[in-house]
C-alpha cells in the first residue's frame, strides 16, 4: 500500500512538477465518469432492457441517444477544463496557529471568451496521516461569479518550511457525468514563522556575552545622545529637532537625526542546551520579540547558537531573523 | 446540510424539474391514477412556494414518511387491478412526487433526474405517435437543461440551453448511428402487460350491448401493398374467429383455445393449403396489447421472421407469439381463393354446427318452417338471407338495446342494429339448419392512399366489422356478409358514408378530423397528417432486425463476418470522426494564430544565438537591438518580420485601402522572412 503510493506520488512528481503557473491539458488533466456518470449509464442499461422487452424502438433510440450524450460530454467536460489556467500569487506571511491564505490567480490574462464556465471544487490532497491531523475545507468557486485571486485556506501546524499537498481542482460541468481533476503542485518557499507568545523583550548587550544582562524594554531607543545626520523636515516632528541654524542660513526646514548608542543595540539570544519543550517555548518568545522591535524599528541582531544574524533593521532583516527561527535548529543554507 | 439545502432551493434547475415531472406525468394521464396526479400537483405547489419565496420551510421528514406510507397502501390498495406495468409507472411518478417535495441534497436531485429519465422511457411504452415524441424530445431538452443549471447555477439561462442543445445535436447523430447499427435482439423476457390496456377489437361480442367500437377513430394498422391492390369490397381483414354461442354472446371456443395451446407445446402449426392468385403486402399493426394480427383471407405469414413470429392456427387466424405491445411490422401474402379449399374436420363440424338449447324459440319456428320448405342447402341459405332483403332492415350504430332472446328481438320486432348483430343473427339461423357457420370479427374496408411507389391503406377502429363463414361439401368454406345485403354502402363506400343521414359516424367526438372530411383543406391536412404518421411508423417504429439486415445489405453487398467487422470498424470510425470534428473548434481555440505563431518562432530562433530579450523590449526595440548585435543578413529578415508584425498586431483593420496588402500576403511574406532567417542562421552554424 505504502509502496503503491510512493509510486503515485512520483509518477505525479514527474507527470505534474510543481511549477508556479499551471496550464491545464491532455498531460495533466484526468476524467472519469462521476458516481452520477455510472448511474447514468446504469439507467442507459436499464432502458435497453425496457426498449428491447417492449420492442419499442423510441425507447431504444432514447437509451442510444442518452449514450451517445455521454460520449459527447466527455469531451465537452475536458474541453471546459483544459481552459483553466491556474498561477500562484504572493502569499502573506503566516505564523503557526494561523491560516495560510494561498491566493490562486485563475485565469487572470485571458480573455472572457475562452472562460472555463462551472463550478470549481479546490482541494488539498492529504495523506491518510495529515488527514486526521489537518482539517482543510473544500473551497467552491463558481466560475462565473468569481473575484480573482482564489484564495485556499491552509492551517499551518508546524512551523518550518511548509511543504504544501498537491492541490486537487476538479469540476463536474457541464452535466456532472464526467470528473475531471487534476493534483496541482506549485512551486512555493512559504515559510511558517513560528507561533509569536507575549513576553518581555530581553535583549542582551553583547552577543558572546555569558550574563544576562539585559536592557529594560520600553527604554527611549531612539536616542537623543548623538547626533548623526540631517534630514529633511517632515511634518509632526518635534520643533526642538529642527536645526534652526540652517534654516536661518536659507537651506530650508532641516532636522537632526539623532541614533541611540552603540551599546544599546541588543542582541536576541536563545538559550542553549534547553529541553525540548522549552526549546519551542523560547523561539515562540523570541519570534514576539522580533516582531515588537522590529515594529518600533530598533536595531537589534540573533543569536541561536549556530546561526547569528548582524544588528540591523528593517523588513529584511525581520524576514531574516524570522526565517532563522523558523527553520532553527538547521542553519539556513 | 443546512447550506446545501438553502443552496438547492435558490437553483433554478429544481424548478425546471418541478416543470418536468408535472408535464410528464400529465402526459401519462391515461395510465396514471388520479390522486397521485394530485400529490405530484401538491409537490409542485411546495416547491413553487419556496423557489418564489412565499414559504421557506420544506415539510419535515416526518410528514412525509407519513405521507409515503400513507400513498404506498394507496397504490397497493388501487394497484392491485392496474397489472405490474402501469402499476410500476404509478409508483415511479408517486416516487418522484415525493422525493420532489424532500429534495435536500444533490444525490436527491440526481435520483430525481435519473427516474424522469426513466419515465420518459416508460412514455413512450404507452404513447408512440410523432406528437408525443416531439413532446418527449422537448421533456429530454429539458430535463438536460435542469441538469445542467445544477451544475453552473450563475450561467444565464439562454446561454444554458444553447449550450445543451449543441450537446444534443452532436449527440443526435452517434445516437441515431448506435440505433441504425447495433443488433435489434428478440425480447429477453416475458415483460408484464395489463389487461385493461387492450384496445381494438374484443374477444367476444354481445350484440345485444352498446356499439362501442365503430366511434373510434384511432388508427388500427396499416397495410403496404406491393402489387394490385384490392378493392374495397375484398378488403376483409380477418382477426378473431368465434364459434361459441350461448345464446347472446359469441366467443372464441374454450376447445380452440385448448387445442392452440397443444399445438403450440408441440410445436406444430396449421398449413394451409395454398392456391390461385395472391396479394403480397405488409403490415403495421399499432399496439392493442393482444396477440390477434390482421390479413386478407386466406393469409399466410411470409418471409423468414414473420413465420418465426406469427402463429396460424386451424380456424386460419393469425396470432402473434408477442402481444403487440408496440408496433408490429409483419408480412403477409393473402390467397383470396384459398378459403373454398381448406380442410374440414370432424372437430369443425361439431363446433361450428353447435346451438344453445333453449332460448330464441321464434327464430326456431321460423328456421323448421324454411327447413321443412326447402330441403336443398343452397336454397335454404337464400331463402334464410332474403329474410333481410325483403323486410326493412336498417343499418345503424344505435340500435335499440336486447337482452332477452336478442336474436328474436332483432329478426322480427326491431330489425336495425349494426354489423354484429346481423352476423349474429345470421349465422345461428344458419346453425339452426344444420349449416356449419361462425363469425368472424375484423375490419372491413380502410382508405387508400396511393403516392408513385407505394400505396397503403390506413385501417381505422371505426372500420371495425364481422361477417359470417359458412362451410358447404362443394364450396368449402364461404363468406356471407349480411351486412352487405341491408347496407351495400358500408362495405363499399365505408362507414362513414353509411351514416351519412344518420348522423352517428363519430358522434362522440364532433371535433375528430376524420368527421370534417368535406371540408376540403381540414381533409387535406387529415390526409397529409396520415401519411406523416405512416412513415414515421414505417420507418422510425417499424424499424426491426429485417430493416436492420437489409440496410447492412445495401452497404456491404453481402453478410459475411468479415464485413460485418469491417462494417463495425468503419462506424466506429465513424463515431470517432465525429468525435474529432466537435473538438476542432477547442483545438483552434488553442493554437496561435498565424502572425504570433510565426514571430514567435522567430524569436525563438534567435533565443538559441543568446539573444536574451529584455521583459521591457517591445518589438521595434528588439529589431534595433538585432540590427546592432547581427550580421546584416540576419538582422534584414527579422526587421521585415518585425515590421509586418507590428502591422499585423497594432494596426487597425479599418484603415487598409486598396493599395495596401492584405493579411494573406502579409503572412506569405513573413513566412519567406522567416525562412530566410532560419537559412542564415544556419550558415552560421
Amino acid at each position: 500500500m505504502k509502496l503503491l503510493k510512493k509510486l503515485t506520488s512520483n509518477w505525479l512528481n514527474k507527470r505534474i512538477p510543481a511549477a508556479q503557473k499551471h496550464k491545464l491539458n491532455h498531460k495533466n488533466i484526468f476524467i472519469f465518469p462521476s458516481k452520477f456518470g455510472g448511474l447514468f449509464l446504469a439507467l442507459c442499461v436499464l432502458l435497453f432492457l425496457l426498449g428491447t422487452n417492449y420492442q419499442n424502438n423510441l425507447m431504444l433510440l432514447l437509451c442510444y441517444f442518452l449514450l451517445a450524450l455521454f460520449l459527447v460530454n466527455l469531451l465537452a467536460s475536458y474541453i471546459n477544463f483544459a481552459r483553466i489556467e491556474l498561477h500562484q500569487g504572493k502569499s502573506a506571511q503566516v505564523f503557526v496557529g494561523d491560516n495560510l491564505h494561498l491566493p490562486l490567480w485563475l485565469n487572470s490574462d485571458v480573455d472572457n471568451k475562452h472562460m472555463p464556465d462551472g463550478e470549481l471544487y479546490f482541494k488539498f490532497k492529504l495523506d491518510k496521516q495529515n488527514k486526521s491531523q489537518i482539517k482543510t475545507a473544500m473551497t467552491k468557486v463558481d466560475v462565473n461569479v468569481y473575484t480573482n485571486p482564489i484564495s485556499l485556506n491552509y492551517p499551518c501546524t508546524n512551523r518550518g518550511a511548509l511543504s504544501l499537498p498537491r492541490i486537487t481542482l476538479s469540476s463536474y460541468f457541464p452535466l456532472g457525468l464526467f470528473r475531471c481533476w487534476t493534483h496541482l503542485a506549485f512551486n512555493n518557499q512559504i515559510i511558517v514563522y513560528p507561533e509569536p507568545i507575549p513576553c518581555k523583550i530581553h535583549l542582551s548587550s553583547h552577543p558572546h556575552s555569558v550574563e544576562d544582562s539585559s536592557v529594560q524594554a520600553g527604554t527611549e531607543l531612539t536616542g537623543h545622545d548623538d547626533f548623526s545626520h540631517l534630514k529633511a523636515y517632515q511634518a509632526g516632528e518635534p520643533l526642538h529637532h529642527v536645526a534652526w541654524k540652517q534654516v536661518a542660513k536659507g537651506r530650508g526646514m532641516v532636522s537632526k537625526q539623532f541614533s541611540s548608542v552603540e551599546n544599546q543595540i541588543g542582541w536576541l539570544k536563545l538559550a542553549t542546551n534547553q529541553s525540548n519543550e522549552n526549546l519551542e517555548l523560547d523561539i515562540s518568545k523570541l519570534t514576539f520579540q522580533v516582531i515588537e522591535l522590529s515594529r518600533e524599528q530598533q536595531k537589534f541582531g540573533l543569536d541561536l547558537g549556530n546561526t547569528c544574524i548582524a544588528p540591523d533593521v528593517g523588513h529584511a532583516h525581520t524576514q531574516a531573523c524570522l526565517t532563522a527561527l523558523a527553520l532553527f535548529p538547521q542553519s539556513k543554507a | 446540510m443546512k447550506q446545501v439545502s438553502q443552496a438547492l432551493t435558490k437553483n433554478s434547475s429544481l424548478i425546471l424539474i418541478t416543470i418536468e415531472l408535472i408535464l410528464v406525468s400529465f402526459s401519462l394521464f391515461e395510465s396514471v391514477l388520479t390522486w397521485i396526479l394530485l400529490i405530484v400537483a401538491c409537490a409542485a405547489v411546495i416547491r413553487g412556494a419556496i423557489h418564489f419565496n412565499f414559504h421557506k420551510h420544506l415539510p419535515s421528514i416526518r410528514t412525509l414518511n407519513l405521507l409515503a406510507i400513507l400513498s404506498a397502501l394507496g397504490l397497493i390498495y388501487s394497484g392491485m387491478s392496474l397489472g405490474l406495468l402501469i402499476g410500476m409507472v404509478n409508483l415511479l411518478v408517486l416516487a418522484c412526487a415525493l422525493k420532489l417535495m424532500q429534495v435536500r441534497t444533490q444525490k436527491d436531485i440526481y435520483q430525481l433526474i435519473i427516474s424522469l429519465f426513466f419515465l420518459i422511457g416508460c412514455g413512450f411504452i404507452f404513447n408512440q405517435s410523432i406528437v408525443y415524441s416531439l413532446f418527449y424530445c422537448a421533456m429530454c431538452l429539458l430535463l438536460l437543461l435542469s441538469l445542467a443549471c445544477h451544475h453552473a447555477p450563475n450561467i444565464r439561462l439562454k446561454s444554458q440551453f444553447k449550450r445543451v442543445f449543441t450537446l444534443s445535436l452532436q449527440a443526435a447523430p452517434i445516437g441515431i448511428l448506435l440505433f441504425l447499427v447495433l443488433p435489434q435482439l428478440p425480447p429477453l423476457w416475458q415483460t408484464p402487460k395489463s389487461k385493461s390496456m387492450e384496445t381494438g377489437l374484443a374477444e367476444q361480442i354481445t350484440p345485444g350491448d352498446i356499439a362501442s367500437l365503430s366511434q373510434s377513430s384511432e388508427l388500427a394498422f396499416r397495410a403496404t401493398f406491393i402489387g394490385t391492390v384490392p378493392v374495397s369490397s375484398e378488403r376483409y381483414w380477418r382477426a378473431i374467429v368465434m364459434e361459441d354461442f350461448d345464446g347472446k354472446t359469441w366467443k372464441i371456443h374454450p376447445y380452440r383455445k385448448q387445442l392452440r395451446n397443444q399445438q403450440l407445446r408441440a410445436n406444430q402449426e396449421f398449413q394451409p393449403k395454398l392456391t390461385g392468385t395472391y396479394w403480397d403486402y405488409q403490415v403495421i399493426a399499432e399496439p392493442t396489447h393482444q396477440n390477434w394480427l390482421f390479413g386478407l383471407d386466406l393469409a399466410t405469414p411470409n418471409g423468414n421472421a414473420s413465420q418465426v413470429e406469427i402463429f396460424q392456427s386451424n380456424e386460419f387466424q393469425l396470432i402473434s407469439h408477442q402481444k403487440l405491445v408496440s408496433q408490429y411490422q409483419y408480412k403477409v401474402r393473402s390467397y383470396p381463393q384459398a378459403l373454398s379449399t381448406q380442410p374440414f374436420s370432424q372437430l369443425d363440424q361439431q363446433l361450428n354446427l353447435s346451438v344453445p338449447k333453449n332460448g330464441n324459440p321464434l327464430t326456431r319456428q321460423w328456421i323448421n318452417e324454411l327447413r321443412t320448405q326447402y330441403a336443398d342447402n343452397q336454397e335454404f341459405i337464400q331463402a334464410v338471407l332474403a329474410h333481410f332483403t325483403t323486410n326493412s332492415f336498417i343499418y345503424t350504430l344505435k340500435p335499440a338495446l336486447m337482452y332477452s332472446d336478442p336474436i328474436d328481438k332483432f329478426l322480427f320486432e326491431n330489425q336495425a342494429g349494426f354489423c354484429s348483430h346481423y352476423a349474429s343473427a345470421l349465422a345461428f339461423s344458419l346453425r339452426l339448419g344444420g349449416i356449419p357457420a361462425r363469425i368472424v370479427t375484423g375490419y372491413q374496408g380502410g382508405e387508400l392512399a396511393t403516392d408513385a411507389q407505394t400505396s397503403y391503406i390506413s385501417v381505422y377502429q371505426y372500420d371495425a366489422h364481422a361477417w359470417v363463414e359458412i362451410w358447404q361439401p362443394n364450396s368449402g368454406w364461404l363468406r356471407i356478409d349480411p351486412t352487405a345485403l341491408v347496407s351495400p354502402d358500408r362495405i363499399n363506400l365505408g362507414l362513414r358514408e353509411a351514416m351519412a343521414e344518420e348522423g352517428s359516424f363519430l358522434s362522440d367526438s364532433p371535433f375528430a378530423l376524420a368527421r370534417m372530411i368535406d371540408v376540403a383543406w381540414l381533409n387535406n391536412i387529415r390526409l397529409l397528417l396520415a401519411d406523416m404518421d405512416y412513415n414515421w411508423s414505417r420507418w422510425i417504429l417499424g424499424f426491426n432486425k429485417q430493416h436492420q439486415q437489409e440496410l447492412f445489405k445495401s452497404i456491404l453487398g453481402k453478410l459475411t463476418p468479415d464485413r460485418m467487422s469491417l462494417l463495425g470498424l468503419g462506424i466506429t470510425t465513424i463515431i470517432t470522426l465525429l468525435l474529432t470534428l466537435f473538438f476542432i473548434p477547442h483545438w483552434l481555440e488553442n493554437r496561435l494564430d498565424k502572425t504570433q505563431r510565426y514571430y514567435q518562432q522567430a524569436i525563438k530562433l534567435l533565443n538559441n544565438k543568446q539573444l536574451g530579450r529584455k521583459n521591457w523590449q517591445g518589438p521595434i526595440e528588439l529589431a534595433n537591438q538585432v540590427n546592432q548585435r547581427y550580421s546584416v543578413e540576419i538582422a534584414e529578415p527579422f526587421a521585415t518580420l518585425t515590421k509586418l508584425y507590428v502591422r499585423l498586431v497594432y494596426q487597425s483593420s479599418n484603415i487598409t485601402t486598396q493599395g495596401q496588402l492584405n493579411d494573406k500576403q502579409c503572412h506569405k511574406m513573413m513566412r519567406k522572412a522567416l525562412a530566410q532567417l532560419k537559412a542564415e542562421l544556419a550558415r552560421l552554424n
